[in-house]
């Protein structure tokens, strides 16, 4: 660099005249910006490919389009609800087919939780007393606790009009007991887990309205 | 080491995580694009970092890895601790670009009964066979006219077809044996599949035909009784294949793919018996060469003359004369591998697919620089290191002009400059600039213009939908109301009325938005057809 500039030589240190400039021309600027969006080109492109095979996989493609958004793999985001609603909309509602996982083929932790486990802090700390003892005897109290929580729920339910969720919550209440205990078995081992990665645990420390999102959503085995 | 390579996130350029994001987003909805994406940013990762990190409600971050894992593009592991981690299969995204072709093709050699049975499991990703015999049927009887009706054992057979021709294959299934050790169950299943299973259809007897749709009410009194109960397998029956899932191959299509584009292109190159030659070579190996061989098996002249299609009057001199030929080839797509047998011959798969690659990179700076700069490329390519003072007396070209394309080449990457210095201190003035091209690195680089092509392609379709959204939506509309007064059997002046409810420039800015979206969407297939091209050379 100072040899450059102290000799004063020429800024190259090349012949210059080998890419393409005589002597003394001028170079061109240098490009300061980006280039162009739409850059004009200096060749037309070729048309298109056409012909039956081009045209039918044109109709499929556009016919996936329209059939995936039908699917019940296709999850809409929950749109901000409208002061009016729009009488359009009802009809442009698309009424997708049920979609129920095969949960045998997915890891535990992907099952929703049907069963009302975390829904108050209360029920938490009788857990924790548990915890000490042997693992027939926690199954029990949460067995106990489950059977408080949903007299309570179906009271709540009827209160508040929802009927609908008061008889699907009945009719699980029906359901054998090789299946609840299969389920107290699962919430057991989850919490043992939480518990031995804290770090985890932590992660959602904030996130208090968590729990209450995924009791909202409780129903909702099926996607 | 190599296990910390491979699962580093960032094996993905900008350009192809954008393109995986527009097809998460259009085949989707955008929940599972914002997990998709993330996981293709971060790699493999457990489901509450997912939920954290992407500020998501773990109840939807749960449901958009069920729908990814149906799919086939999310897969997990159990790591330490018992900590499930997911990963994205960020190449098979790009894929879901392919599908239209997967199904034409499937339409092409197994008619409409195996295309919508691909259809159907592309659709869903993977499904079991009895409901896939069972969807395809009711579409297919949907489309019959009234009173015919599609068997479930057609269907089945169809679907047997694929599997013995390896389209489809089986999903690794959960294994069947109790685990009668005590203890909590593992967190996630370990998936398993027995190679030898791959393509065996289980053994049911599926009996029954497809079923029309139709609102409840008219089904009840529409039909007649007698008829129903043959019509109606029970809910609650036990499912025969529970848990036997199948999925498209897509593998065994890009065989095909190749396949063609070989035979296709040695037709081009010779004629029509020779490309018929080969492809009657590529058959006979289909099964016994495993895809990603460079070589087929070998072949005999004697073996190939006894395979040739029927009604193909070639006799075997002719044969011998034309597969001498195509050894002979510079292009060199036949070898001759030994004198047995009348002669061993080889199709030289990754030379077939260097070549093809090599013809794209040529026509590309064809339609881009011109024929002159082609003439260049060629050159180069040719004799593999050139001087710019060669350059130019070799092709012909002014020193001026062709010091304008060479550079221009070189700064797009189609061509790179090897620096030979003749003395230890790298002297521009004592240094041989040698331009040359590397196939390889162009093609990788033309691959990724080509996805971010197709990411512009989709962006830009998203916006015309977008920008005449209002105008779309009425015509949808105004089609409905058409629908349901042809139904009810309106008359012709009034529908004519209804018809109006669309002026004159709207309807022709409805054709002007048809017409470009179409050619978008034709731009896309046939941009992925160049994808295909320059992935299968690596």
């Amino acid at each position: 660099m100072a040899g450059n500039k102290g000799r004063g030589r020429a800024a190259y240190t090349f012949n210059i005249e080998a890419v393409g400039f005589s002597k003394g021309e001028k170079l061109p600027d240098v490009v300061l910006k980006p280039p162009p969006l739409f850059p004009d080109t200096d060749y037309k492109p070729v048309p298109l490919k056409t012909g039956e095979g081009e045209e039918y996989m044109l109709a499929l493609k556009q016919e996936l389009r329209e059939t995936m958004k039908r699917m019940p793999y296709f999850i809409e985001t929950p749109e901000e609800r409208q002061d009016i609603e729009r009488y359009s909309k009802r009809y442009m509602k698309v009424y997708k087919e049920e979609w129920i996982p095969d949960w045998r083929r997915l890891p535990r932790e992907m099952m929703p939780r049907n069963k009302c486990k975390k829904a108050g802090p209360k029920p938490k700390k009788a857990k924790d007393a548990g915890k000490g003892t042997s693992l027939t005897n926690t199954a029990d109290v949460l067995k106990k606790i489950e059977e408080l929580e949903k007299r309570d729920d179906g009271e709540k339910s009827d209160e508040e009009n929802e009927d609908k969720e008061g008889s699907k919550e009945k009719s699980k209440e029906g359901d054998d007991d090789d299946d609840d205990d299969a389920a107290e078995q699962e919430e057991y081992d989850e919490e043992e887990q939480e518990e031995e990665n804290d770090y985890i645990n932590s992660y959602f420390e904030d996130g208090d309205d968590f729990g209450a999102d995924s009791d909202d959503n409780m129903d909702e085995a099926t996607y | 080491m190599d296990e910390i390579a491979l699962r580093l996130p960032s094996t993905m350029t900008q350009a192809e995580i954008k393109l995986c994001s527009l097809l998460l987003q259009e085949h989707f909805g955008e929940i599972v694009e914002k997990i998709g994406v993330h996981l293709i940013r971060t790699g493999s990762q457990p489901l509450r970092v997912i939920a954290h990190d992407t500020g998501t409600s773990l109840d939807q971050v749960k449901k958009a890895l069920c729908v990814l894992i149906q799919h086939n593009l999310v897969s997990y592991q159990v790591h330490k601790r018992g900590v499930v981690e997911y990963e994205a299969q960020c190449s098979r995204v790009l894929r879901m670009l392919r599908y239209p072709r997967y199904i034409y093709t499937t339409k092409t050699l197994y008619s409409d009964t195996g295309e919508l049975i691909v259809e159907e499991l592309l659709l869903n990703g993977k499904l079991t066979m009895s409901a896939v015999v069972k969807k395809v049927a009711d579409r297919l009887t949907e489309t019959m006219e009234d009173g015919k009706t599609m068997d479930y054992a057609e269907v089945s057979n169809t679907f047997v077809r694929l599997a013995d021709t390896h389209f489809v294959q089986r999903c690794p299934s959960v294994p069947t044996t109790e685990n009668s050790d005590p203890g909590p169950p593992p967190p996630a299943p370990t998936l398993v599949i027995n190679e030898k299973d791959m393509y065996l259809v289980p053994k049911l007897s599926l009996i029954g035909k497809g079923k029309r749709r139709r609102s409840s009410d008219e089904d009840a009194a529409g039909e007649p009784k007698a008829k129903r109960p043959k019509h109606t397998t029970d809910n609650k029956e036990p499912i025969p294949d529970d848990g036997i899932y199948w999925q498209a191959n897509l593998d065994r299509f890009h065989q095909h793919f190749r396949d063609q584009a070989i035979v296709s292109a040695v037709a081009n190159r010779m004629d029509q018996t020779s490309s018929e030659i080969v492809r009657t070579m590529l058959r006979m190996s289909e099964i016994t060469t495993s895809s990603s061989a460079p070589f087929t098996q070998p072949l005999s002249s004697n073996e190939i003359f006894r395979s040739l299609p029927v009604g193909y009057n070639i006799s075997k001199q002719v044969l011998d004369q034309y597969l001498t030929l195509l050894a002979d080839d510079p292009l060199e797509f036949v070898g001759k591998s030994g004198d047995s047998g009348g002669g061993m011959y080889v199709i030289n798969l990754h030379k077939a697919l260097a070549s093809l690659a090599t013809a794209t990179l040529e026509s590309v700076v064809q339609e881009r620089f011109g024929s002159r700069c082609a003439r260049i490329f060629r050159l180069v390519l040719q004799k593999k290191h050139l001087e710019q003072k060669q350059v130019e007396d070799f092709a012909m070209i002014p020193a001026k002009e062709a010091k304008d394309m060479l550079y221009k080449m070189l700064s797009e990457n189609f061509m790179s400059l090897q620096e030979i210095p003749k003395t230890p201190d790298h002297a521009p003035s004592r240094t041989f600039y040698l331009y040359t091209v590397n196939i390889l690195s162009a093609a990788r680089m033309l691959l990724h213009r080509c996805y971010k092509s197709i990411a512009n392609l989709i962006e830009r379709r998203q916006f015309e939908t977008k920008e005449n959204k209002r105008l779309l939506e009425k015509s949808q509309r105004v089609e409905a109301i058409i629908a349901s007064m042809q139904a009810t059997g309106a008359e012709e002046a009034q529908l004519q009325e209804i018809e109006e409810m669309i002026t004159a420039p709207e309807r022709q800015q409805l054709e002007t938005l048809k017409r470009n979206v179409n050619k978008l969407d034709a731009s896309e297939i046939q941009v992925d057809e160049t994808i295909f091209l320059l992935e299968s050379y690596h």
